[in-house]
């Protein structure tokens, strides 16, 4: 299977002018970017607003792309200019530099994550997002759970992780999606539980 | 939810699904929301496996971009406009570098009809000036033969060395310096006289010298 096929159907329907398919790329590459600029920044609202802004110069450049590379490498490169240019630029501004360091590490590490979460309520559903995923991970049943992880955490491709597991890919395939599913159920209930806490603490 | 269509999603979420199924898929995708939700949820469980920070189902990041995206206009106008802009772009410097090329040929035809002086060769003009330096006059055919082919390289216009007698220039001198300073005429004329050429010494030069050294 060539690699990058489903990013780059969804990349020539963007650039046929259809921005929901920009979307499903945000979804699958936003906890990555904002993973990766976490790299230099250490304000989890401020990696939020670099990668949001690599998102959208990526999307301005999509024209250009012709696809030579992986489109994540490509939004790569690009959230990485934007990270590096948003430290330089942060660094030449004495004055905020100054009310930052005017926070103890502490109180200055405290109000990312407040930012990070924005709500308590925000903070209450990241963790039991968290505990929850853990959990129906461990419920999964061994051969979906290997499969799962082999491919999230191992970046295996099918084929891979079929030779792994000693099984056909088709089997691969649908132990994957299975593991997803069983996950996927558990996350709905915490997701529809959440949003309803979160309204009534509102 | 089909089944089979949530198996080809997670097959796509993994880049594993064929090219036309996946081409088909991600024009569903881009328009079905719950479909797009479920496509979200696969990524949070992927970023929670990797124990990413800040993973938020509700993703907040993507509806902001989404919202500032509704503001941009659609990348099929942008490419469209990125794919006339090179056919405008590459003439564009030719076209200016024949226009300066012209408005530069003009100016030069200008100045040579307004300005006779200017449509001799520079090396003609030159002539005159180099045959001032050598101290002697040309002539008329060397001057004839000044003509040059070009304007970088003057050629060395051939000087015909004319003797003038010492004398005689001393006379020419001294006719002419009535208005320069005594010391200066004084030291001018002791220079012609100590340059005389000693072999042809004038007649009365010996009876100079020994009223001298009398």
């Amino acid at each position: 299977m060539s690699a990058d096929v489903s990013d780059l159907s969804l990349v020539r329907r963007v650039q046929r002018g259809d921005k929901g398919a920009f979307d499903a790329l945000v979804l699958k590459y936003q906890h990555k970017l904002v993973k990766l600029v976490m790299r230099y920044v250490r304000n989890p609202a401020e990696a939020e607003d670099i990668a949001q802004e690599a998102f959208i110069k990526a999307y301005r450049a999509l024209p250009q792309f012709r696809g030579d590379s992986a489109f994540y490498t490509w939004l790569y490169r690009i959230a990485i200019n934007t990270a590096k240019n948003a430290v330089v630029s942060r660094d030449r501004s004495p004055i905020e530099y100054d009310l930052d360091r005017h926070h103890s590490d502490e109180s200055y590490d405290m109000q990312g994550r407040m930012k990070d979460s924005e709500t308590p309520e925000g903070l209450v559903l990241t963790d039991e997002i968290r505990t929850t995923v853990n959990a129906a991970i461990d419920a999964l049943p061994e051969d979906l759970r290997t499969a799962i992880v082999l491919r999230e955490l191992e970046g295996l491709s099918y084929e891979e992780i079929a030779a792994a597991m000693d099984c056909p890919v088709g089997t691969v395939r649908s132990r994957i999606f299975r593991a997803r599913e069983a996950i996927d159920r558990r996350l709905r209930e915490v997701f529809e539980g959440g949003l309803g806490r979160a309204e009534e603490l509102g | 939810m089909n089944e089979e269509l949530d198996s080809q999603l997670s097959a796509m979420f993994d880049d594993e699904l064929p090219p036309a199924e996946c081409e088909l898929l991600a024009r569903r995708l881009s328009r079905d929301e719950q479909l797009k939700a479920r496509w979200g949820r696969y990524a949070v469980v992927g970023a929670v496996i990797r124990a990413e920070r800040g993973v938020r189902l509700n993703a907040p990041l993507a509806g902001r971009i989404s919202a500032v995206l509704l503001a941009e206009p659609s990348l099929e106008s942008l490419a469209g406009a990125a794919l006339r802009r090179p056919s405008v772009r590459w003439w564009q410097p030719l076209a200016a570098g024949g226009l300066a090329a012209s408005v530069a040929a003009v100016s030069i035809l200008w100045l040579r009809t307004q300005a006779p002086g200017l449509s001799a060769p520079v090396s003609a003009q030159l002539a005159p000036a180099a045959s001032m330096r050598s101290g002697a006059v040309l002539p008329a055919s060397a001057a004839g033969s000044a003509q040059v082919d070009s304007y970088v390289v003057p050629p060395t216009p051939q000087i015909v060395p004319v003797v003038v007698p010492s004398t005689e220039l001393a006379n020419y001198v001294v006719a002419h310096s009535m208005f320069s300073s005594p010391v200066a005429r004084r030291n001018l004329l002791s220079a012609f006289m100590t340059s005389e050429p000693a072999a042809t010494p004038p007649e009365e030069a010996p009876s100079d010298a020994k009223k001298a050294a009398r």
